[in-house]
């Protein structure tokens, strides 16, 4: 089974985003606060109406879940959504509409396409929109160091390292999205300035941003900066960490109990809620920018997990 | 300050007859300009810093410092080359850095040792702009001192260290005691000649019925006579009738005294202005940055000095409000009320008394109970169609007497101007400015962010402007409330004031910022609720359910570290982690993060004492110094070496343990 999970704007859904910590850090609170947060919130009663004077539930079980998931045709919606809100306040052209998607580690390349189709058509129903400014993808298992003067990137593990040849061929994916009207622009996530060289031939579009997280801002490799000079690539900052959503915190956001959302078993094989492996597949970030005025009007996360029967062999 | 069109100004006497006739004719001017502009939708964020200089000359043989009164020499001189910029025959542009920026405009002060400098074109929120308002402040200083002597130097201290001492101050020397000031300490050349600023001192002295008056708290070194008696204060002067003021009390002990409006608008401020999407914006703009005003204020602070003596408070703030006090006795509640309509509890130059924003997060609560409003004046706004927030906002500026009023502009009214309502408008100084579209411009709503101090040098003036930029971006992103009851920003402003406040304060701030969670089935995401109706709680008001807390609970004193870089306990989030949070969620090129990085950087180490204020910079350079007797007196000879130090400190900015360094840096090297 297919669970998507969802923040809503999280720009609008109080004590959003904003942690504590060094601005630089890398970090997954973002999505995972949120997250929880949507549950909870989903999980009330409604509190537009007039009634609802004791106002808390303490102590109250929460409601069942059907209450406010949604089974669609292929998926659980976790909470429900409901795509006929307006997504924006003003006009299409007034926005620049950034998207960020995660692919994990350790779930197959061959997957990527039908990934990144999913990813982006539910972005663009929850914005109401035809198409994305600027979709910048990040692969699992790069790391940029900006303190490493020698340029290696390092990978996590060889094992889960995305290599080079999946990416080439998950960019055609990108490009024909991008020369079907629907992305604007394409970016890459860490690269440095060794990886652009040896990509940037083997594209038809050529990425016009790379994101790369600093630890110290002012440390920049000065080949990277020169050669993104060159191409042309504007170098982005973020703060996302690219193991965006491990298996064990699914659980825990999902799982029974206090902390979760009690839509998964506590483990695979407990009567505790719906059985089997989780395996979430990506995430995607969307931010909507007001471009004359610097405001981030919409900004929010889905995340697509695969849960029991569902989750296939890795091949 | 804009300048007005010449006329015949009416004296006091004259003027008071006046006075109704202007507030009306304003008032009218003011909702048909409201009428007109208050549809006006989707305007881009466009906004603009004015950077306050003093004119110094520096005098190396006698080792003297003193204002320079060539304000006119130098504000002709840049006006030609601005014409000649303009008509592009001038090629002196030679900087390159600065190739598509609009050269920057000048204008004139309230001193004539002033200047004021602005952006040639306001800045708009792309990342790039931010990049370019440091450079264009150092160009602007570039500029202004090309048209200088080679001994003149424009410096932003916020006060000149000696004004109105007994010595030669000024250049070209005057003695003090003309008709228009009456101060026994400046001479009426002090203030710009034009026929304006003038007549407004001269009509503050007369309607108050005496001379302004401040008293600025000595500050007690180990030799600081005690009491201290200001030994600058001439008892025995009988030119005017004003000279009564000290034999009658006026100059307090233990308090350095000064009787002239220059003292006070003779300061130098860090002001800037924004242009919101609409009407609504601007409202919620002006109320989000109320209470952020005494915070900056006493995070900029920079003003120890006055009349050559240390004194106790960090902040110029309260003395120009009491160098532009024109109220009465009777309204200030030291005579019973006979002739004055009310009694009057701030100053014209005051932290702000109104929230105007049609927020439902506006309680009743934080509204102040002992607003004086001119209910005539409320009830016409009303009755043209403007809704009961903004309207007492207007009365309640307009209870007001226009001070500097021409002859000329009385015989017809014309709705299509705004001179009359600009003439209340612009004459209440206080810490916010709601500032509708002017007549015949494209101009939109504009909100104006007043509090801060004009800061050393130019990395500081660029890092404060753009943080309050940055902070009304993540105020419109997260739909911030910084709500408390205004009467605790009125006291914010209060403590700001006291010695080392940046540190040794707590102030009252909200503890939650963030909005309610929007109910499942809300309407618009984007504050689109805020336009869906003219009604808001504070004025028509069904609580919003869940039921809210007693507004005691929603706050609480806080030191300006938590403030400004959030709580351990992470009950309030921090200024600086909302604007990081809020530079996460939009596309930032490395270069401009880095820019911005140092910037923040800064705010956050003077909120958490790593680097000094300038006023602390300046206490402690005094107290180093070798001719300092530990008396509390700024000599001559010390303030020589301070103007020098500032005016190194503007090019070297305390790098590599210049001067200044504990201020900008925190370390030597």
């Amino acid at each position: 089974m297919k669970l998507i999970l969802s923040t809503s704007n999280i720009m609008k859904g109080g004590r959003p985003s904003v942690i504590r910590q060094p601005p630089t850090q890398k970090s997954n609170i973002e999505l995972i606060n949120s997250l929880h947060s949507n549950f909870l919130a989903s999980q009330q009663p409604d509190t537009n109406g007039e009634s609802n004077t004791n106002g808390s539930t303490n102590g109250s079980h929460p409601p069942p879940s059907t209450a406010w998931t949604l089974q669609g045709d292929d998926a659980l919606y976790i909470p429900a959504i409901d795509f006929s809100q307006p997504g924006l306040a003003e006009e299409r052209d007034q926005y620049d509409i950034t998207v960020k998607l995660f692919y994990l580690p350790g779930i197959p390349v061959s997957r990527r396409c039908a990934h990144t189709r999913e990813a982006i058509d539910l972005v663009l129903k929850e914005l109401h929109v035809e198409s994305i400014d600027l979709l910048i993808v990040s692969f699992p298992g790069i790391l940029f160091d900006a303190d490493d003067d020698s340029e290696e990137e390092e990978s996590s593990s060889d094992q889960e390292a995305d290599d080079f040849d999946s990416m080439v061929q998950t960019w055609r994916v990108l490009e024909s999205l991008q020369e079907k009207g629907m992305i604007a622009q394409l970016g890459v996530a860490e690269f440095g300035s060794e990886r652009l060289t040896r990509f940037l031939p083997h594209t038809k579009v050529k990425p016009s941003v790379d994101q790369i997280n600093l630890k110290d801002c002012c440390v920049v490799p000065k080949s990277l900066i020169l050669y993104a000079k060159q191409e042309h690539i504007q170098l982005l900052t973020h703060n996302d960490c690219n193991d965006i959503l491990p298996v064990g915190t699914t659980r825990e956001l999902l799982g029974p109990a206090d902390k979760g959302a009690g839509i998964l078993a506590s483990s695979p094989d407990e009567k505790d809620g719906i059985q089997g492996d989780v395996e979430p597949q990506w995430v995607v970030k969307y931010t909507a920018v007001v471009k004359d005025r610097g405001v981030v009007e919409n900004k929010g996360y889905f995340a697509l997990a695969d849960v029991g029967t569902c989750v296939k062999g890795r091949s | 300050m804009g300048l007005l069109a010449l006329g015949t100004a009416l004296e006091w006497p004259e003027a008071k007859k006046k006075a109704p006739q202007v507030r009306q004719w304003g008032i009218e001017q003011l909702l048909a300009n409201w009428n007109r502009a208050k549809g006006k939708e989707r305007d881009a964020l466009l906004w603009g810093d004015e950077v306050e200089y003093l004119v110094v000359a520096l005098d190396d043989g006698e080792r003297k410092s003193r204002l320079s009164l060539a304000q006119a020499d130098i504000l002709k001189s840049l006006a030609r080359d601005e014409a000649l910029w303009k008509t592009g025959s001038c090629n002196n542009n030679n900087n390159s850095e600065h190739d598509g920026e609009d050269p920057p405009h000048f204008h004139p002060e309230f001193g004539r040792f002033m200047l004021e400098a602005t952006p040639g074109r306001p800045w708009g929120i792309g990342f790039k702009d931010l990049l370019k308002v440091e450079s264009n402040m150092k160009w602007r200083r570039e500029v202004a001192k090309a048209h200088m002597a080679s001994n003149e130097f424009p410096i932003t201290l916020t006060t000149f260290p000696r004004l109105g001492t007994k010595d030669d101050y000024i250049q070209p020397y005057y003695p003090p005691s003309g008709p228009a000031l009456r101060s026994q300490f400046v001479p009426d050349e002090i203030a710009n000649p034009h026929i304006r600023f003038p007549t407004l001192a001269a009509n503050i002295r007369s309607r108050r019925g005496r001379k302004v008056e401040l008293n600025v708290p000595i500050f007690k070194d180990a030799n600081t006579p005690r009491p201290f008696k200001d030994p600058t204060v001439n008892y025995d002067l009988h030119k005017w009738p004003e000279d009564d003021d000290v034999r009658n009390g006026a100059a307090k002990d233990d308090h350095v005294y000064m009787d002239a409006m220059a003292f006070g608008m003779g300061s130098c401020c860090l002001q800037i202005t924004f242009q919101a999407k609409n009407m609504t914006e601007g409202r919620r703009l002006y109320d989000q940055l109320s209470p952020l005003g005494p915070i900056l204020l006493a995070l900029t602070a920079a003003t120890p000095i006055y009349k050559g003596f240390l004194v106790d408070t960090d902040v110029r703030w309260n003395q120009i409000g009491g160098a532009v006090d024109d109220r009465t006795r009777e309204e200030l509640g030291e005579a019973p009320l006979k002739n004055d309509r009310w009694r009057i509890p701030k100053s014209r130059y005051a932290s702000n008394s109104t929230y105007i924003s049609q927020d439902p997060r506006l309680r009743k609560e934080y509204l102040d109970p002992d607003l004086v409003v001119d209910e005539g004046i409320k009830k016409r706004l009303m009755d043209g169609g403007m809704d009961e927030l903004l309207a007492t906002h207007f009365a309640h500026l307009f209870i007001r007497d226009p001070l500097v009023i021409f002859s000329e502009d009385l015989e017809e009214l014309d709705v299509n101007k705004a001179d009359h309502f600009e003439n209340l408008q612009s004459t209440n100084w206080q810490h916010m400015r709601f500032k509708p579209p002017p007549p015949e411009s494209d101009i939109g709503w504009r909100v104006e962010f007043r509090s801060m101090e004009i800061q050393i040098t130019d990395f500081e003036n660029a890092a404060f402007s753009i943080f309050i930029v940055l902070i009304t971006r993540a105020i419109l992103s997260f739909d911030l409330s910084f709500y408390i009851p205004i009467s605790r920003t009125t006291e914010n402003m209060e403590t700001a004031h006291a010695r080392n406040a940046v540190l040794d304060q707590k102030f009252y701030f909200r503890k939650d910022p963030f909005p309610r969670r929007a109910p499942k089935n809300a309407p618009l995401p984007n504050g689109a609720s805020a336009f869906s109706s003219a009604t808001s709680s504070a004025v028509n008001t069904p609580p919003p359910s869940p039921p809210l807390g007693p507004v005691e609970s929603e706050y609480e004193l806080m030191t300006i570290a938590d403030i400004v870089n959030g709580c351990s306990d992470g009950s309030f989030p921090g200024l600086i982690p909302l604007v990081e949070s809020y530079l996460n969620s939009v596309n930032v090129d490395v270069e401009t993060r880095c820019f911005l990085a140092t910037y923040l950087d800064l705010i956050r180490k003077r909120a958490d004492g790593t680097l000094w204020t300038g006023a602390r910079w300046i206490r402690e350079f005094v107290a180093k110094h070798p001719s300092y007797k530990h008396d509390s007196v700024v000599s001559e000879e010390i303030c020589y070496d301070l103007v020098k130090a500032v005016e190194e400190m503007t090019g070297k900015e305390g790098q590599q343990g210049s001067v200044g360094w504990e201020m900008l840096r925190g370390r030597k090297t």
